[in-house]
């Protein structure tokens, strides 16, 4: 099939403007730039024994904390914390000090590989970059030409300071299914707190006098500075943790409730209302800042603590207490927003509810309470990517047939929710589920190429067996990762990169309550044949621009615009940087000599309550009632709707973070498979019922789902509830090439159902009950 | 003059049993993997009550760098050693693996490492002191549980932090001494 002219009009590419994070810049000012890097080093103090400092930031997790790394004669001794680095409160957790050993990795990916096997088989052959960019232009185009469609070509992504170049990748390919983690984390959280503040917020931990952290486990999931602050105030401010796990934020909080998993909005709405009854609510501010009180009012009346008690198996006695402190710590209290928020199908109205309660107490873009974050504007430069005939708009936006059957079976009907298509997915990160499912149903229209970077959707997508079989029913996968991920394992190309520890990477702004910009140099030289993302999108762009077949859909124009982006992204890294930095003056050398660059280290309150200011909602104000939402047929104020029940003898699956562990991406790390205490993961189980069920430590078990089974060995505890069973993410691996988790314990995704809530497109990851049988 | 004498005040309270001591620990010291090799680790204090009424709590812990160490009193070979600053370090060389200093200490605070061939064990990183630098653990640590410095400076932390809360140490049955004080 040739690629002749289509006459297609031309479609705007929906991931085109703001797709990057830009810090890219034009050609034109490039000459001067490069004079006044290069007449000077940036790296650190050296001395005579080459033993160096060198400030960079971590990438082990989403935090990017500073580090010092300590070299010496070209080899990392220690990454220290970088004192200056106040986001992160000077400290490096375990993770952050392991990763001193990932450069050094034994199961590193050290060239490109090409699959010569079955896929899945394991087989690969090392080949030159040079063969393996052939190989990918190839089938790039031979997806394009065979399909009419470069929306045919998928692209998964998580985040990180180099995914603007894959995501600038996927515009120079003309794919707009970009995918994201989003939806696999806390898109409905970002939903939620939106559709009521038009902006999601920080917490201000630090300040605040009464933080109530509910399934939010900050002494795990650890994010910076919130964990830190928590933990050094416990003894300063009430902290209340609600987890149907005793979690290690439990053993720092003043009081734990293990609530009944899914009723956290009950919960809620009802704090709401005895806060609204009695009087405890922030008249003045509610007057000045909201919409629809009355309404939420009203609302709420059904909502009494007598009834939440039996909902929530929490004391009513509690629930006042816990609704009078909020109210009279106010507005230094926080409903903490927590982050992978994707627990049940009706998330976001859960999170809306939480918002809420924030909002009628005044705890909102004041001291200790919810804050707005901020950022340092970086210059950047938009680049205007080809336009072609053959790109097709997202395949997971719109209407979708088999959408109903991504809800559990209690919230198909008038549940609030849509049931042809998600309400609000956002156009650069996709619905992951939907995103596959639509795939695998080659509806709306096939996807057989895949590019995936940083990501390891096989392990991190609930519902492993759907993730094997959409990869495998690709014409063309493409991975570009530092080891053999599950998903690189079943992959036709795998390209490594280099570590964060080996590349300079693009300063970027981290928006906060008080907002920083950081970047990464190099600490070593790269140890093997590896390249940066940045590097791999400018040798495949330059590829793609000579191959004249790829540009049959096309114009001249938009060729030459591609040769243009090149020259101004084909330069070194600290150049960009450097660039991006150039609105403020001495920022750039802030950055070389602190590790990191601010404008003021001190928050700013009320930038939102100023007079006049509108909020990015429908009515400019705070809304407790959504204008949007009922326009749309959703519940304009949250509903509660009872969770699902397993059948007799089940067990609801709970997910949750460990400190060691970065989603399923550090298992692997012998440093941090040992301090997390074992090799292989267990499944917590109620000390009670396992004696019931005759399940004594260490026995093995089955545990069957409607997705698939595992078997773990079992871990019976005091510090989980008798109707919930967990086990920590990441083990049970597919990947020969993760050596140390290969095989070892059980994988999460192998049985979690892939639920969707359906107006964010965030996967549900409470939603799956599970069957256990002894082995 | 004034000899120092060094010391770790620790809020358990805040711990979060993160690991990052252990961790910043190992890649400073060389610490070589393996589940029961570290300097140092955070233990989980014995669950109290059951579901739902119970507590977590943990304890990190490590040598206790005793004024009067067991450890050196029974090395054959003067391996292990105190410095004029109350440190207490073993000599690799001049270590047997003879573990007498392992069946000494109350604390379990040595393990044999496979990297230096000898007993080893905290040295409140003796090498970053002459540089200023703090022991790696304290440096790291996200809640600041550790405090390190010299009980000989009234105005050091760890002195203010001895006046101005109740401390215990552990084991002190065993007369020992340990520099490691707990804040209660």
């Amino acid at each position: 099939m040739s690629l002749s002219k289509a006459k297609l009009s031309r479609r705007k590419f929906l991931t085109l403007s703001g797709a990057a994070l830009a810090t890219a810049t034009a050609a034109s000012s490039l000459s001067s730039l490069k004079a006044v890097a290069s007449s000077g080093t940036h790296s650190a103090t050296t001395n005579s024994k080459g033993r160096k400092f060198v400030y960079s930031s971590c990438a082990i997790c989403v935090n990017k904390c500073g580090l010092v790394a300590e070299v010496n004669n070209g080899v990392i001794r220690k990454l220290n914390p970088n004192p200056h680095f106040f986001k992160s409160r000077a400290m490096l957790c375990a993770r952050g000090n392991a990763g001193a050993k990932v450069p050094y990795d034994p199961d590193r990916l050290k060239k490109p590989l090409i699959r010569v096997g079955e896929r899945g088989e394991g087989k690969f052959k090392e080949v030159s970059w040079e063969e393996a960019y052939n190989y990918i232009a190839e089938n790039v185009l031979k997806v394009i030409k065979k399909y009419e469609n470069r929306s045919a070509i998928g692209f998964a992504s998580t985040e990180g300071f180099q995914e603007e170049f894959f995501i600038h990748l996927a515009n120079i390919v003309g794919s707009t299914n970009t995918v994201r983690h989003p939806t696999l984390c806390l898109a409905s959280n970002i939903q939620g707190y939106s559709s009521v503040y038009g902006t999601y917020p920080d917490a201000d931990i630090l300040n605040a006098d009464f933080v109530v952290m509910a399934g939010s486990n900050r002494a795990e999931a650890i994010i910076t500075p919130d964990t830190i602050d928590m933990a050094k105030n416990h003894k300063k401010q009430t902290l209340v943790c609600i987890d149907p796990r005793a979690t290690k934020t439990s053993a720092i909080a003043d009081k734990w409730y293990p609530i009944k998993p899914g009723t956290d909005l009950a919960l809620v709405l009802t704090m709401i209302n005895i806060i609204i009854s009695e009087n405890l609510y922030d008249k003045e501010f509610v007057e000045k800042y909201t919409h629809g009180f009355a309404e939420l009012a009203e609302h709420v009346k059904q909502y009494t603590a007598e009834w939440a008690e039996k909902e929530c198996e929490i004391p009513a006695s509690e629930i006042y207490w816990l609704a009078r402190e909020f109210a009279k710590n106010a507005p230094q209290s926080v409903w903490y927003p927590g982050r992978r928020s994707s627990f049940y199908a009706n998330d976001v109205y859960y999170r809306r509810a939480c918002a809420i309660l924030n909002a009628i107490v005044g705890a909102f873009d004041r001291k200790g309470g919810l804050v707005p974050k901020r950022g340092i504007k970086l210059k950047k430069h938009d680049f205007e990517f080809p336009l072609y005939d053959f790109t097709k708009k997202r395949l997971d936006a719109g209407a979708l047939p088999f959408l109903d059957e991504k809800l559990p079976e209690e919230f198909k009907a008038s549940a609030g929710l849509p049931t042809d298509s998600c309400a609000y997915i956002s156009e650069k990160d996709g619905s992951w589920i939907v995103y596959r499912d639509a795939a695998l149903a080659g509806n709306p229209y096939p996807l057989k190429g895949m590019f995936i970077y940083k990501q390891n959707p096989v392990e991190s997508v609930p519902n492993r067996k759907k993730t094997v079989e959409f990869l495998k029913q690709m014409d063309f996968v493409c991975t570009i990762d530092v080891t053999m991920s599950d998903t690189a394992f079943y992959s036709d190309v795998v390209l490594p990169e280099s570590t964060y520890l080996e590349r300079w990477d693009p300063a970027e702004s981290l928006g906060g309550i008080v907002p920083i910009v950081v970047t990464r140099q190099p600490v070593i030289d790269p140890l093997f044949d590896t390249k940066s993302m940045h590097q791999i999108t400018v040798d495949l762009a330059k590829k793609f621009y000579d191959m004249p077949e790829f540009w049959e859909d096309s114009t001249e124009e938009d060729r030459e615009y591609l040769k243009k982006y090149i020259k101004a992204v084909d330069v070194p890294m600290e150049h960009l940087v450097e660039e991006s930095l150039s609105g403020y003056p001495g920022a750039f050398k802030m950055l070389m000599e602190k590790g990191v660059f601010y404008l003021n280290d001190k928050p700013v309150y009320g930038n939102l309550l100023k007079e006049g200011t509108r909020l990015k909602t429908r009515t400019g104000k705070i809304e407790l009632y959504n204008v949007k939402y009922a326009e749309r047929g959703l519940d304009p104020l949250p509903v509660y709707r009872k969770p699902s029940q397993g059948k007799p003898g089940q067990f609801r699956f709970v997910v949750g973070r460990h400190g060691q562990f970065t989603h399923a991406s550090t298992q692997n790390n012998i440093y941090l498979l040992e301090s997390y205490g074992d090799y292989e993961n267990a499944l917590w189980i109620n000390s009670k019922v396992a004696l019931e069920r005759g399940l004594r430590a260490g026995d093995k078990v089955k545990v069957v789902s409607k997705a698939g089974e595992q078997i773990v060995k079992v871990m019976p505890t005091e510090f989980i509830r008798p109707d919930i069973v967990y086990y920590v993410h990441g083990f049970g691996r597919l990947s020969k090439g993760l050596s140390l988790v290969y095989n070892k314990g059980a994988s999460e995704a192998a049985i979690l159902y892939d639920y969707v809530e359906t107006i964010s497109g965030n996967a549900c990851l409470h939603e799956t009950f599970v069957d256990i049988q002894k082995v | 003059m004034s000899k120092k004498k060094y010391a770790i005040v620790l809020d358990d309270s805040k711990c979060i049993d993160c690991k990052a001591c252990t961790l910043a620990c190992k890649m400073e010291n060389n610490v070589p993997t393996g589940l029961y090799n570290y300097r140092i680790w955070v233990a989980e204090k014995p669950v109290r009550g059951h579901f739902p009424n119970i507590k977590r709590s943990f304890q990190p812990s490590q040598c206790q760098q005793c004024e009067n160490p067991p450890c050196v009193h029974v090395c054959p070979t003067k391996a292990s050693y105190q410095t004029e600053d109350g440190v207490v370090l073993v000599d690799h060389d001049k270590c047997i693996l003879c573990k007498y200093c392992m069946t000494a200490c109350p604390y379990d605070a040595r393990y044999e490492s496979s990297n230096v061939h000898a007993i080893d064990k905290c040295t409140f990183c003796y090498h970053r002191l002459p540089e200023g630098r703090e022991p790696a653990c304290v440096e790291t640590c996200p809640p600041k549980v550790r405090v390190f410095g010299d009980l000989n400076d009234p105005n050091s932390e760890v002195s203010k932090l001895l006046v101005e809360h109740e401390t215990f140490t552990l084991k002190p049955e065993k007369g020992t001494k340990p520099k490691l004080y707990y804040i209660r």
